[in-house]
């Protein structure tokens, strides 16, 4: 997943330079370059960040609702909560161990 | 190198942008909302800024007269037409202020509706032309080819040169094929009554 996003990142860098360059130096080549493979390149690295991005966030829903599943049934955890609790520090933990019911 | 406000915006999008970027690359943080509202900034928003007004100032830049005197085969049309003693029709016209900096692109665009992306199509023709057929050829080889690909329109003569004006149609020329020359019949160039627009390409 970081492996993807720091892709991407790059991607983006790569991108911002030939923008950079066009911008700079107006001449055919880069200003082509900027605007065909500069485009290409960027808005494929934003894909990129979108879709970790969103699997990502469907991971933390469905962890939010497995949580909900094993007993926290009338503590009725909604999404948002749960994303929360999941981002806190000790996200790996209360992903996998559900707090208390009635908590 | 000349800066304008499209220039400044997306050199500074795209600084923003790479601070981010080289952050997150370096301190390699835990994706928390944190992180992914940074990046959503440094591979979205601030990039896309950066690709917006740089494109823009890219697409001004390809109106600029240095621009198209960029590759070889074009320079003497350059030369020519900022040429403070030349009476070619370009130079005449290059001379003004207003339009001067931008001045092939003024007398060689097309005007239509969805003209300005009919001219860069056409441009890219010129670039595919240049990098296949003209890079290694020489100015005299070129000469002998570069040719209007259509007869010069008088409607872009006209969108300044209105043809109502009291000493234009006093002209007898101008007078006797007023209809032919409104309708685009006869062109202003290309019937030899006014030019060359580029002496260089017609002399022998
Ligand atoms: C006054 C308007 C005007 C300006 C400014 C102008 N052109 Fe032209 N150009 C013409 C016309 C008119 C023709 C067609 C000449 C003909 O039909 O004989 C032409 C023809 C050409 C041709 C085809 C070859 C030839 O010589 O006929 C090239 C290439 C060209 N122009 C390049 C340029 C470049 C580069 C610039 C900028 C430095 C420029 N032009 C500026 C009016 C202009
Ligand atoms: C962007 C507006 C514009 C366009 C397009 C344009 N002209 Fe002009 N033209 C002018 C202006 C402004 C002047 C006056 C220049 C000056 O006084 O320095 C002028 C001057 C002239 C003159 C007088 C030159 C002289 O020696 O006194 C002729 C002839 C002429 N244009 C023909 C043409 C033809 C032919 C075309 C089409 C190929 C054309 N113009 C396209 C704006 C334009």
């Amino acid at each position: 997943m970081n492996k993807w996003l720091r892709a991407s990142a790059v991607l983006t860098l790569v991108a911002l330079a030939m923008m950079v360059w066009s911008v700079l130096r107006p001449t055919p080549l880069p200003v082509m370059l900027a605007m065909s493979l500069g485009q290409a390149v960027g808005t494929a690295a934003f894909g990129i960040y979108g879709w970790v991005v969103l699997a990502d966030l469907r991971r933390i829903r469905r962890d939010a609702k497995r949580a909900q599943e094993l007993g926290l049934a009338e503590a009725a955890v909604e999404a948002p909560a749960a994303e929360a609790a999941v981002e806190a520090p000790a996200a790996e933990a209360a992903a996998t161990k559900p707090p208390e019911p009635g908590s | 190198m000349h800066l304008d406000a499209f220039a400044v915006i997306a050199l500074a999008g795209a600084i923003a942008s790479a601070l981010i970027l080289i952050w997150y690359l370096v301190a390699r943080p835990q994706l928390n909302r944190v992180t992914k509202l940074a990046l959503l900034l440094g591979i979205g928003v601030f990039p896309i800024a950066t690709a917006g007004s740089g494109n823009y100032a890219g697409f001004e830049a390809t109106k600029h007269r240095e621009f198209c005197g960029s590759c070889h085969v074009m320079t003497p049309y350059l030369e020519d037409a900022t040429d403070p003693t030349s009476t070619g029709l370009a130079a005449i016209h290059t001379r003004n202020a207003q339009f001067g900096e931008e001045s092939c692109y003024t007398c060689h665009a097309d005007y239509g509706m969805f003209g300005t992306i009919v001219t860069k199509m056409g441009g890219m023709r010129h670039v595919y032309l240049y990098l296949t057929e003209f890079r290694n050829k020489t100015l005299a080889e070129a000469k002998a080819e570069i040719h209007i690909l259509r007869p010069f329109p008088s409607s872009t003569c006209r969108r300044c040169h209105t043809t109502s004006a009291p000493k234009w149609s006093e002209v007898g020329d101008h007078a006797a094929l007023l209809k032919e020359l409104r309708a685009g019949e006869v062109g202003c160039v290309g019937e030899g009554c006014h030019g060359p627009a580029h002496p260089w390409s017609k002399q022998p």
